[in-house]
């Protein structure tokens, strides 16, 4: 049964997945074994098949909506067990609307068993650091495309820095780099989607 | 004037389409509305009998609100440069390439390495436009990031305008910059109104994708409109991404974008010289980013070009890019597989067409010179053949006769400059030769054609008196 919900998930088969999950918990399957054993082992595949370019995003979201419909079904019988990977505030900063990569590296860590909280777009320093107080993840996201946004990002991460030094930040964006994550402090930088997880997974350690 | 081409040979879409786009434009319009941020904005939307939801920030538009402003807008738009021969006049299927893209870095010309762009690369750019014969004009292409933002405006203008005297079009960063530099414009031109009569600089606002006016680039358009100065309000849907995946949604989204922002400037200022814009490309479903290379990005292009074209307004487009990371083969095939389909659709002002690379992040210095050599056989593709009864020349074939050549005869010699293309990159040497000149590929033979132009080219530039007062009153400028 877990062989079948984890081709499902790989198919992107909503009804498939649901079904399938369903008749897992039927005949007594563990939660958590569920999820951790055909869900999130499923989308390391969909992970690992997005690299290598075997998968396309829109496959690899399809997914990762499977997975989610799954995860659904299983996260409130859970009693108290941790399923999350890790936790991550994720945001656009303060003057910036654009937000259609920032959704993109949610959906991936979502999908790679990450619990996401999103703060949308023109997301000011307080408002993270009010979701950093509460949630307290281990990761905070930011995100900018324009280039006079970052400074929004670099005051965002300095004051993060300040308040909550143990949660590590990363930023993306096309006019941010490496060099610029290094100048203003933040913990990490990724170009893209799929090594934004990976830099994710590696913060987390 | 500036050298001029008919276009619009390319549809890429039959043009029994067109109606079909329009109608479903319109029905987006009426039904689902654009987000707009900027409550002034809106209110002027609401004044003149659009539906809006202040609390949702929705405004939509009456079928009939869009038809005036699309009646109102001129479809020949006058863009000058400080010399009257650079003057443009977009209008029907005239069609112009030229520089774009706003990056934050560029090949060094010298060591090859991508390295921040400056001031410096500011005014290398314009240099290199103002001597490139096939650039028509000078969309400002990089941000110097040697100066602090308040001062990012004024140095890109006045670095553009004193290094080229080609039309200067740009994006702004902040209100008191915008100022600045119409300000500037006014003490070039002396005066507001000569600046009006013969404007050698425009803007350009960007609408976000989907269906998104931002509050920032909505104070930018009134304020430009309300002065009066040219202005371009592009929108960049990503197929896949911001825009359906099949690029006639693309297109159609694009057409509803584009056209929200020129309603709301011919709402200001009915007769406003605004072009409808597009610099929509895809994602790339492998890495989830922007590509600007894509074969895809020109239909897209190419399709709002027949849109424009059924609305009589000048467009503002995009092509001529590629993703590689040098100017290499990738970067020669994915520029002009680009540039041609979207000069040959008739777009009037096809902008990013010389320099790009990776995305649209980095210039490269040879990669203009490529580029010029790339747009100057798009051009002559443009021009297609000419048939009369002069170049059909059937009484110089019979002359001629069988088994003759024409090589000395004197309609060859009469003809041939106007009639061919002649590059001055591609290598069309025999082997030994080319051997002996060092076996060159083109990037090598493009970077000394480049370092010529920087160190031998001399733009009109400022008097003496006019250089001194600009920097007396923007000390800011680097």
């Amino acid at each position: 049964m877990l062989q079948e919900i984890y081709s499902k998930v790989l198919a992107g088969e909503i009804d498939g997945v649901r079904s399938g999950v369903q008749k897992a918990l039927d005949e007594g399957t563990k939660p958590s074994k569920i999820i951790n054993d055909a869900l999130i082992k499923a989308m390391d595949e969909v992970g690992a098949k997005m690299k290598s370019g075997e998968m396309y995003v829109p496959e690899v979201l399809i997914a990762a909506e499977a997975m989610k419909e799954g995860l659904g079904l299983v996260k409130p019988l859970l009693e108290g067990e941790a399923y999350a990977v890790g936790k991550v505030v994720i945001g656009t900063v303060a003057g910036d609307l654009h937000d259609i990569g920032k959704n993109l590296v949610t959906m991936l860590l979502e999908s790679s068993g990450f619990e996401v909280i999103d703060l949308g777009v023109d997301a000011s320093t307080e408002a993270f650091l009010e979701a950093a107080g509460k949630h307290k993840p281990q990761i905070v996201g930011l995100s900018a495309l324009l280039t006079t946004t970052m400074a929004s990002m670099e005051a965002t991460v300095k004051a993060l820095g300040e308040k909550e030094p143990k949660i590590k930040t990363m930023i993306g964006g096309a006019p941010v780099s490496q060099q610029f994550a290094d100048e203003i402090g933040a913990g990490g930088y990724a170009p893209d989607g799929a090594s934004a997880v990976d830099l994710a997974k590696k913060l987390i350690q | 004037m500036f050298q001029q081409y008919q276009g619009g040979s390319n549809k890429v879409f039959p043009e029994g389409k067109v109606k079909e786009i329009h109608e479903a434009s319109v029905h987006l319009m009426e039904k689902v509305g654009v987000k707009v941020h900027n409550p002034r904005a809106r209110q002027i939307f609401a004044d003149q009998g659009a539906q809006v939801d202040h609390g949702e920030a929705i405004v939509k538009i009456p079928r009939s609100m869009l038809e005036d402003a699309v009646a109102a807008a001129p479809s020949r738009v006058l863009l000058c440069g400080r010399e009257e021969k650079n003057d443009l006049v977009l209008e029907g299927t005239n069609t112009y390439l030229g520089t774009g893209g706003t990056v934050l870095y560029t090949l060094d010309l010298d060591t090859g390495e991508r390295r921040p762009t400056e001031v410096r690369d500011v005014a290398g750019y314009a240099k290199m436009t103002d001597a490139l014969e096939n650039v028509a004009f000078f969309v400002i292409n990089c941000y110097p990031q040697d100066v602090a933002t308040e001062d990012v405006d004024v140095n890109r203008f006045y670095h553009s305008f004193a290094n080229t005297s080609k039309h200067v079009m740009g994006g702004i960063y902040t209100m008191e910059g915008l100022k600045d530099v119409i300000r500037m414009s006014e003490e070039i031109a002396g005066g507001k109104a000569n600046l009006l009569a013969r404007p050698f600089v425009s803007f350009i606002t960007l609408i976000m994708s989907p269906l998104v006016m931002e509050v920032t680039y909505t104070d930018f358009l009134m304020e430009i409109v309300r002065y009066g100065l040219p202005l371009t309000t592009p929108a960049e849907p990503l197929a896949g991404a911001t825009a359906p995946v099949t690029l006639a949604g693309t297109v159609t989204i694009n057409n509803v974008e584009s056209l929200y922002g020129l309603v709301l400037a011919q709402l200001i200022r009915k007769g406003h010289p605004t072009l409808y814009g597009t610099t929509s490309s895809i994602m790339d479903m492998v890495t989830g980013t922007y590509m600007a290379g894509a074969i895809e990005s020109a239909l897209i292009n190419a399709g709002c070009a027949q849109m424009a074209q059924y609305y009589e307004i000048p467009i503002y487009a995009t092509g001529g890019m590629s993703d590689s990371k040098i100017p290499d083969c990738q970067a020669g095939y994915e520029s002009a597989a680009t540039a041609m389909i979207v000069a040959l659709s008739g777009a009037n002002y096809i902008h990013d067409a010389f320099g790009l690379l990776e995305f649209c992040t980095t210039l490269s210095y040879e990669k203009m010179v490529i580029d010029n050599e790339i747009v100057g056989m798009a051009l002559r593709a443009v021009q297609g053949i000419e048939v009369n009864e002069e170049t059909i020349a059937a009484d110089i074939i019979a002359e001629v006769g069988p088994g003759g050549n024409f090589l000395a005869h004197r309609h060859t010699a009469g003809h041939v400059r106007k009639e061919f293309f002649f590059p001055r990159v591609a290598d069309r040497q025999m082997r030994q030769d080319w051997e002996a000149s060092g076996s060159k590929d083109t990037a090598a033979r493009a970077k000394v054609m480049a370092g010529e132009i920087l160190r031998e080219h001399r733009p009109l530039g400022f008097a003496e008196d006019l250089e001194a007062l600009l920097r007396k009153n923007y000390p800011g400028i680097k």
